[in-house]
């Protein structure tokens, strides 16, 4: 079941996403599920029913083999009722299952898929460490072969998603290499009732409360060796390939939070009267509702770009673009949405708080947001995005962007890898970019589109704006008054 | 930028693998590579070569620093703009 190329696929998408609709509007109850701290078993249930955990699974392991652009209208749909199932679900078919369905082996998949599809068995993705976030340089679990030929993997792992639910890990270790495997990053597939996996304690978090967060420790896990994912693929292209969906499903999900966010602020500002009007027919109101309109359709058009793109690389590409932009404008969707409800956004039943605490860890999940600018403008430095055929209005967009690379190349060449702050600034403007491209690509011209080329423009010429030189910022931040 | 001659590159070199890597600096060999044996990732390798070209006035490409794998590469790369053209 892939993005649909005929009226029938695309029939059949519609009715799984209605029957995710019907059930999720039926039977998820956010604030219930965030007071109790966790999903009820009728909700796993009735996901295992629909076949959803086995979405993106091969049919011949039982699963639906839908592609991501199907996962993520799935995942968005949920994230509308409840954010901390869509979590559950969104990171069991993106990180916790993609590398061994990518890289298993048939052995491994024969082994492991047809409990995952069935829902038996939940995935998590176990690549966090206490010393070790965005910076998998740091990585200290280790995959090593010991002195009678067997795998031992060792070391700890921290903010699990997935932790409690978890009989299967997909475990990220650095290993020394031995015979077919290379030194680096390698990628392992690890039940959790093997003997020296223990799960830590459940986390208390300011969001995604009903979702598991847990830590685990491996001491001396003893990994059979057709559990290690193909070590032709170099870890860290795994690792890489199976953050992509992760990070698209994450963006899906945003898009269901902020529409939810969205969808109660219009019923409000449609109703509530002040000074004599509808606050919807308020022009400052109105400015900001377009706004938000403008930006969850940027949102859309990106996760349904990077959804479909063709290779590893340019699905790798836009979903670092598409992960920062749909994280940061869904908060302030959000945000905005708390504020036109005035004092009523700020009261739990309204739902809209349980919202902005459920989206605040996006901007830190799958790579910080900073760290993933930076990376963004790294990889447009180094490889500029070829020319397109847009609009005229996007082109001045697209064109800023190639004259800021081509400035940086001119004045500093690689020298620029020493000013990350450089990089960082030039990735913003590259997220904004990627957003007009996408809206270009996903539909016709519109006025909402208008609205996300005037705020990108906008947001480049900040970005573009001088900033202050290292050494004033060492002085402020040294000056003890 | 500092004077270096070729044979001074290589333990001024190591040092700033060591600054961006897990790896001390004596246990850094020619043939080992950036991203696999030491750990770094594709912006800290990068961050290598453009600490090559500050430190020793190199004028090195964005494209040549794409293409160095292993501190061997990274060494001839800095050697080839050290001695200039033959």
């Amino acid at each position: 079941m892939n993005a649909p190329s005929s009226p029938t696929d695309a029939g059949l998408h519609a009715a799984l996403v209605a029957a995710v609709h019907a059930f999720a509007s039926r039977s998820l109850h956010d604030l219930e599920n965030d007071a109790r701290g966790s999903l009820t078993a009728e909700t796993l249930e009735e996901l295992r029913q629909l076949g959803l955990f086995g979405l993106t699974l091969p049919t011949e392991y039982g699963g639906l083999g839908a592609d991501l652009f199907l996962a993520s209208r799935v995942v968005r749909t949920l994230a509308e009722f409840d954010r901390s199932v869509a979590t559950t679900l969104g990171l069991h078919l993106g990180l916790g299952t993609r590398a061994l369905v990518r890289y298993g082996s048939p052995q491994t998949q024969t082994e492991f898929l047809p409990r995952i599809a069935s829902g038996d068995c939940i995935a998590a993705f176990a690549t966090t460490e206490p010393q070790s976030g965005s910076d998998l340089s740091r990585l200290t679990t280790r995959l090593e072969r010991d002195m009678h030929g067997a795998l031992r993997l060792c070391g700890e792992k921290a903010y699990i998603t997935n932790g409690s639910l978890a009989g299967l890990l997909t475990v990220t270790a650095r290993t020394s290499g031995f015979e077919g495997v290379d030194k680096g990053l390698v990628m392992a597939v690890v039940p959790t009732g093997t003997r020296g996996v223990t799960r830590g304690p459940e986390e208390h978090k300011l969001g995604l409360r009903a979702s598991s967060t847990t830590g685990f420790h491996f001491d001396d896990v003893d990994i059979q060796p057709h559990w290690l994912l193909n070590a032709t693929t170099p870890g860290h292209e795994q690792l890489e390939h199976t953050l992509s969906w992760g990070r698209t499903m994450l963006s899906a999900g945003c898009i269901g939070t902020a529409t939810a966010a969205l969808k109660k602020a219009r019923q409000h500002t449609a109703l509530r009267v002040q000074f004599g009007r509808t606050l919807d027919q308020q022009p400052v109101v109105r400015g900001q509702l377009a706004r938000c309109l403008g930006a969850l359709h940027a949102m859309e058009s990106m996760v349904a770009v990077t959804a479909q793109q063709p290779t590893d690389e340019s699905l790798h590409r836009w979903s670092v673009s598409t992960k920062v932009f749909c994280s940061e404008q869904a908060s302030h969707i959000v945000d905005t949405s708390v504020q036109l409800l005035g004092a009523g956004g700020y009261l739990e039943r309204t739902g809209l708080p349980l919202l902005l605490r459920d989206l605040r860890v996006t901007r830190i999940f799958e790579g910080a947001n900073d760290v993933l600018l930076t990376l963004a403008g790294t990889l447009e430095f180094k490889t500029p995005r070829a020319p397109m055929a847009v609009a005229p209005a996007a082109e001045r967009v697209i064109e800023l962007v190639r004259q800021h690379v081509t400035h940086l190349r001119k004045t500093l060449g690689v020298r620029v890898f020493l000013r990350p702050e450089l990089l960082h600034r030039l990735g913003r403007c590259v997220v904004w970019r990627d957003a007009v491209i996408a809206m270009q690509q996903h539909g016709p011209s519109c006025a909402v589109q208008r609205i996300v080329i005037h705020e990108a423009l906008s947001a480049l010429r900040v970005a573009l704006r001088d900033s202050l030189h290292p050494d004033d910022l060492a002085a402020i931040l040294e000056d003890p008054t | 930028m500092t004077p270096v001659s070729p044979t001074e590159l290589q333990p001024r070199m190591m040092k700033m693998i060591a600054e961006l890597s897990i790896i001390k600096a004596d246990l850094i060999r020619p043939e080992h590579r950036l991203r696999e044996d030491l750990g770094m990732d594709s912006v800290s390798s990068l961050e290598l070569i453009s600490m090559l070209a500050e430190e020793f006035g190199l004028n090195i490409t964005v494209e040549e620093a794409s293409q160095v794998v292993t501190v061997d590469g990274a060494l001839e790369l800095a050697r080839r703009h050290l001695t200039g053209p033959a």
